[in-house]
């Protein structure tokens, strides 16, 4: 992109909200929109979708010496004891991926989607973690995986932002940095939907004032603008009335969006209840209505102490809905054009952390960034193969290695951005997502 | 696969990209680990060498595509290596990606000295004196600057936009040197002065104004990225920011020489006092500059973290004074720029040997706060604090000796005690009361302690002594453990720092011992009450002793002085060169010295000290063409928009070329020559023409200078996100001007130590000027990053001017913004309504209305249902906040 086309950009601003960003895909698309299911904190890869019933000779033991050399976690200390898991793995659908038994939704929808195992990331610490993994860098100020996209492609939706955040659950760590556009213009930055007060920060009108009161202040600012625009011959005062006008379209898209009476019983029963069913729901609806990157995330996984029980929970909560959301997609045939990715800025460790010896159930596991897995499905990608392979012990991984910047090149790909030529120039060199790395997952492609 | 360390890819994530690094970071260690056991060291086979650098260079032919290499490895040639299998397809990958980029090697070692194109960077070169040039409609020329300007005008056959209105010139400088609209009486008062200098008048009264030091002190915390907490992963509060913020309000305020102002932000801890001062507390809150970064304080490698701490350092400092990038050199030699490794280690060996953290290990580094008092106070405090500290940890010495002491006396016992818990037989030689303890312990029905299992399963006397020897084992290994504390804590005490901690037993699935010995319900535990009788009577009466003093310690503490968020001096550290930034892999040593580049090869030593004296002389010397280049560009982007050079922090090769190179060198040489004063030239561009003219754009200017890149007119710009919020409270006339100061009251009865805290969130429910508003770092309110603000993470060069539809949400619908248009239409009534339109244009655009934007104004009001109600004039009020009237600044 030259600089003059980026700058124009820039100044015309609404680019992120309507049409007018010129799409830049730079190859054939296979995905339109993303919808990414960030499981915060980092969900037990052992207890869900890598099995590893090697682990139980050594339950209890620590690991033998010679594979221990090396391993750093964020807590607990490399001569823990193995914790194997409780949980019954077996061969899903026709592609027979093996995932627990605390994933029987996801089960059915095994032919739909691909696993990969040898996720790998190098950082032990959340916030780290989740900007490397939501914007390539493990330092804040860069722009999100979101951000970049939209930066790219623009957006279809024409009353809505073109990246939405949706969030669920207890003791989030996520912050801002997420969905930030970082160094981008603001045009770029996620829209994040609160689930108190309005939706979308200053949705509502202010308390006495009706639509048609609006449109008739809106119609003046209108009309100053323009007599504005006469008096200064300022072009940038085009943007800023149809940003006005965008922002009131909105107020009027937002509610129907988020009215979901009009959704079929059964497909309400579907997704199942809870707030993360009910954000994999609207992710469809955003989706459906032309928004370019969704954000669902989930937190948190991060259970150093009571894994049973939360993970358990967290299941009970994520599992149905995500499920659904696949099969919805597909009814819907919007799979195709919709990348779904599902998973958290790292693993859990084999090794247990125990805050409280003598208490079984209060076994934890701590951080694991040096193999994990993750799910993608719908638009580009090869549905029922399982990529990757860790060792016995669930410890590194053996077998085709995915960096964090990999997976990002990939995704980037299926939208049909070449994530060495998405740059964007600022402090003198030209950016991109996946810094220096990345490279492409070809055998995840359909 | 790669065996690059973990920590070595963090830091090539971290770096700036480019082709060096990925053949370093994947490229190289897979030559390393497939190719160079035989293809490398003394005789390399069939000479290839894949070990060096300048091996590979040699081989270059082989990776020509299509590329030999990769069809050998692939297997698909008559040779095919390795010969022990042929590689995984990823490692492939990476080759083909290596060698689809031209196989790029990093380039051959610099010579002795940098010489060519990139030394002679017009950046680097001296400020030469210039004058002003020739120009033919010389009547135009006010100021100097105009003179330039004109010059570049007139050789594009351009002529400059005329004269600005009277009013539109006054809320022009009004906003550009407070932020804030001029006032009712302001504009009366300049609309009735027809003398010549009744602008000048306003500017100098506006540069008296406290209120100039808030608007352009904040320009000056975007460059230094300041925020109120560590952001990352902690994000705890840094308590004193604030002083480092008002040290850079007053800095502008009174005219601090920028010089000085450089000098302070990196070394103020470290010069002369003023006089009859025994500190220089002034000096001490600008090394907060230095201090105040996004830090990584849990980082688990503790060195790493250290050196990424000073590489944002380096990364701010280099960027805001010099406008260079020299953290790129952290890996290899800068690739645009003649920077070097030894320039960039040399700089991090000054950084270093700067103490940064009040200590480093912990669970989270722990902040180092400055104490803003004499010295002899300080220490008295230090020292009453000191010895608290240690009087702490010596009582806990006296009782953990003793615990080992008793242990020491029981070990050869655990098997006969296990067992007799089972067989009351053999109890006769024990102690029963602690019998009974052991009884409790392993009978305490608590049976998943898996380490206990073995002995459940066999309680014999085999198992008893295993049990026996892994207990003394330990026990031996842990009283060790408290004499090298002892010794450190003694160490400590004559060196006057804070003791360390306990030694702590690594957590382990086997925790026998510490159950038994060190939990204080253990059959060999000691809980406190049982002391007196278990402890020998000496200690006993030594830590009865040390408890009395701390007590009576703890009763004449001295109150906590004044604290900053600073730096001070540390221990002199011997920096090597770290090869590709991996400080396990040091490489030649450096001393501490300065950019060669611009302070030449032959630099006097640095002897004594960190050496940060000697730095901040140099960045605030005019001996450096840097230093005044960059900040006279950038007093001119916050007036004109955009810089001279538009790259206001990266005056290198790879940023823009200045527009008007020769203004550029009048101006430092000017900022120089007036004694560093940044007000002297805020009058001097102020005051020109060029600052004066209209920004409509005749047609021939739209032309040849669509971007005004050439000041053919003046640019407009949207308000920036404080100008926005401090002007709704300023024209509703509820702003609250109170300056200084921590923003949060109750931080004051809160211990410094605790710093869970978070801060305060809601700018909505302070009336201050948003510069005051607390900053949290991975929060940024919403408020401002709606409006450009930034991340306040790394060093900002200029705002960005978006145009979306969250901020027009913001404009119609925010209950700030609501609240604020209904208090100004409430002073409104008062007047009548064409009156009330009048002082409303006055207040929001700074202009009166024409007669037909009076009746458009009373049309939309007499809509609704009651003229004399205030629903009607508030929403007007609304609509003219939300419109290009108060929105730009013309």
């Amino acid at each position: 992109m030259t600089r003059r086309e980026l700058l124009s950009r820039y100044a015309l601003g609404a680019g992120a909200w309507a049409l007018d960003a010129a799409p830049l895909p730079h190859a054939k698309p296979r995905a339109r929109s993303v919808i990414f299911l960030f499981m915060e904190g980092g969900p037990s890869q052992l207890d869900l979708l890598d099995a590893k019933p090697a682990l139980r000779k050594y339950d209890g033991q620590p690991l033998p010496e010679s594979m221990r050399a090396g391993l750093r976690f964020a807590f607990i200390q490399p001569g823990a004891s193995v914790w194997a898991s409780a949980r019954h793995f077996q061969p899903r659908g026709q592609s027979g991926i093996e995932m627990s038994d605390w994933m029987p939704h996801l089960a059915t929808q095994a032919d739909r989607l691909s696993v990969i195992r040898s996720m790998v990331s190098d950082q032990v610490n959340h916030v780290p973690g989740q900007l490397l993994l939501q914007c390539g860098s493990p330092l804040p100020g860069r722009p999100s995986l979101g951000a970049w996209t939209l930066y790219g492609l623009g957006s279809e939706a024409r009353d809505l932002p073109g990246f939405v955040v949706l969030f669920s659950g207890r003791a989030p760590q996520a912050s801002g940095g997420i969905y930030t556009s970082g160094f981008l213009p603001g045009t770029y930055q996620g829209t994040p939907f609160r689930d108190s007060g309005d939706a979308v920060l200053h949705l509502s009108n202010p308390t006495g004032v009706g639509r048609a009161d609006q449109r008739r202040k809106l119609d003046l600012i209108g009309d100053l603008n323009r007599q504005h625009q006469a008096d200064t011959g300022d072009p940038e005062t085009e943007s800023r009335i149809q940003a006005y006008e965008l922002a009131f379209r909105m107020q009027a898209a937002v509610p129907g969006l988020l009215d979901l009476s009009a959704e079929p019983a059964e497909v309400k029963a579907r997704y199942g209840p809870g707030r993360f069913a009910q954000n994999c729901l609207m992710a469809r609806r955003l989706v459906e209505r032309g928004v370019r990157f969704v954000l669902v995330s989930h937190a948190s996984w991060d259970d150093h102490a009571d894994l049973n029980k939360n993970h358990a929970l967290n299941c009970r909560l994520t599992d149905r809905p995500a499920a659904a959301l696949l099969e919805d997609l597909h009814a819907r045939g919007l799979l195709d054009s919709t990348l779904v990715v599902w998973g958290g800025e790292f693993g859990r460790t084999p090794l247990v952390q125990q805050e409280k010896p003598g208490r079984d159930e209060a076994k934890g596991r701590d951080h694991h960034p040096y193999a994990f897995s993750m799910w993608l499905a719908g638009g580009g990608i090869r549905p029922g193969q399982v990529i990757g392979r860790t060792d016995d012990f669930g410890l590194s991984v053996v077998e085709d290695k995915v960096e964090v910047h990999d997976l990002q090149a990939t995704i980037l790909h299926c939208l049909g951005l070449d994530h060495e030529k998405l740059t964007f120039r600022t402090q003198g060199r030209d950016f991109r997502l996946t810094d220096v790395g990345g490279v492409l997952l070809r055998k995840l492609l359909a | 696969m790669l065996t690059t360390s973990r920590a070595l890819a963090f830091l090539l994530v971290m770096a700036p990209a480019c082709a060096e690094e990925f053949f370093e970071k994947q490229v190289r260690p897979l030559f390393a680990s497939r190719c160079a056991g035989c293809h490398g060291g003394k005789k390399p086979m069939a000479g290839l060498d894949f070990s060096t650098t300048e091996g590979l260079r040699q081989a270059s032919g082989l990776f020509s595509e299509p590329s030999r290499l990769i069809a050998v490895l692939g297997y698909e040639d008559r040779v095919k290596m390795p010969p022990t299998g042929k590689l995984p397809a990823a490692e492939l990958d990476t080759l083909r990606v290596w060698i689809s980029r031209g196989a790029p090697l990093p380039p051959a070692p610099p010579q002795a000295s940098e010489s060519g194109p990139r030394r002679n960077h017009w950046a680097f070169q001296p400020v030469a004196k210039v004058e002003p040039p020739p120009v033919r409609r010389s009547a135009w020329v006010r100021s100097p600057i105009d003179a330039f300007i004109l010059a570049k005008l007139e050789s594009h056959r351009l002529s400059p936009a005329a004269p600005a209105g009277k009013l539109t010139l006054l809320r022009r400088v009004t906003y550009d040197l407070t932020g804030l609209p001029p006032s009712l009486a302001e504009i009366e008062a300049f609309t009735l002065d027809s003398s010549p200098e009744a602008y000048e008048k306003v500017v100098d009264r506006l540069l008296a104004s406290p209120r100039y030091g808030e608007r352009w002190g904040r320009h000056w915390l975007d460059v230094a990225r300041y925020a109120e907490s560590t952001g990352a992963d902690e994000d705890r509060v840094y308590p004193f920011a604030w002083r480092y913020r008002d040290y850079v309000v007053e800095a502008f305020n009174r005219d601090l020489p920028y010089d000085q102002f450089v000098r302070e932000q990196i070394a103020g801890d470290l010069l002369p006092p003023p006089a009859g001062e025994a500190i220089h507390t002034r000096g001490i809150v600008a090394t907060g500059f230095l201090a105040l970064g996004p830090k990584l304080l849990a980082e688990v490698d503790r060195t790493k973290m250290l050196y990424d701490v000073v590489d944002e350092q380096i990364d701010t400092m280099s960027r805001a004074f010099l406008g260079l990038s020299i953290a790129c050199a952290r890996c290899h030699d800068h690739k645009f720029d003649p920077i070097t490794t030894r320039d960039y280690y040399s700089l991090a060996s000054i950084l270093v040997s700067t103490r940064q953290f009040q200590r480093l290990e912990g669970g989270a580094a722990q902040l180092l706060y400055v104490p803003l008092v004499d010295e002899e106070i300080a220490q008295k405090w230090r020292r009453h604090a000191l010895r608290e500290q240690h009087l702490k940890q010596e009582s806990e010495l006296f009782i953990q000796r003793e615990n080992a002491r008793f242990l020491m006396a029981h070990q050869a016992r655990v098997a006969d005690y296990m067992l007799a818990t089972r067989d009351p037989e053999r109890a006769a030689s024990l102690d029963p009361s602690i019998l009974k303890k052991w009884v409790a312990y392993l009978n305490s029905g608590k049976d998943s302690r898996p380490y206990l299992a073995e002995w459940y399963r066999d309680p014999s006397p085999g198992t008893a002594a295993a049990y026996q020897k892994r207990f003394t084992d330990q026990a031996l290994s842990w009283q060790a453990g408290i004499e090298r504390w002892a010794s450190e804590v003694e160490e400590a005490r004559k060196n006057e720092e804070e003791a360390p901690m306990r030694p702590r037993i690594p957590a382990g699935p086997d925790r026998f011992f510490p159950d038994v010995a060190l939990a204080g319900a253990g059959p060999l535990g000691i809980p406190e009450k049982e002391r007196p009788q278990r402890f020998a009577p000496e200690p006993m009466a030594r830590y009865q002793a040390a408890q009395a003093e701390l007590k009576a310690l703890e009763k004449t503490r001295p109150p906590e002085p004044p604290l900053a968020c600073g730096v001070r001096e540390g221990k002199a550290v011997t920096q090597h060169v770290f090869i590709r930034g991996n400080p396990a892999n040091p490489g030649e040593e450096v001393p501490k010295r300065l950019p060669a580049i611009l302070a030449g090869e032959r630099q006097a030593e640095i002897r004594a000290g960190s050496g940060r004296r000697e730095l901040a002389e140099f960045m605030g010397s005019p001996a450096n063409p840097l230093t005044a280049r960059v900040m006279v560009n950038r007093i001119w982007q916050g007036h004109f928009g955009t810089g001279l050079v538009a790259t206001a922090s990266n005056f290198g090769s790879m940023g823009e070329k200045p527009s008007h190179p020769e203004l550029l060198n009048y101006l430092a040489a000017e900022l120089v020559r007036r004694g560093w004063s940044v007000k002297a030239m805020h009058r001097l561009m102020v005051l020109s023409n060029t600052y004066q003219m209209s920004s409509l754009a005749t047609p021939a200017q739209q032309a040849v200078d669509p971007a005004g890149r050439h000041y053919s007119r003046f640019p407009r710009r949207r308000l920036a996100a404080e100008e926005v919020r401090d002007s709704l409270l300023a024209v509703s006339g509820t702003i609250d001007f109170s300056t200084e100061g921590s923003h949060d009251d109750v931080r004051e009865a809160i211990p410094v130590f605790m710093q869970e805290k978070r801060l305060g969130q809601d700018p909505d429910k302070s009336r201050r000027r948003t510069l005051y508003v607390p900053l949290r770092r991975s929060n940024v309110p919403a408020f401002l990053t709606l409006f450009d603000f930034g991340d306040a993470s790394t060093t900002g060069d200029g705002r960005g001017e978006s145009t979306i539809a969250p901020q027009a949400l913001y404009l119609m619908n925010s209950p700030f913004l609501t609240g604020r248009a209904s208090e100004l239409a409430k002073s409104l009534l008062p007047l009548t309504p064409k009156g009330r339109v009048e002082r409303a244009y006055l207040l929001i655009a700074g202009r009166p209305p024409s007669t037909r934007e009076i009746d458009a104004a009373l049309g939309y009001v007499a809509a609704f249902p009651d003229v004399a109600d205030l629903t009607g004039w508030t929403s007007l009020c609304r609509a003219l906040f939300a419109s290009n009237l108060f929105l730009y600044v013309m």
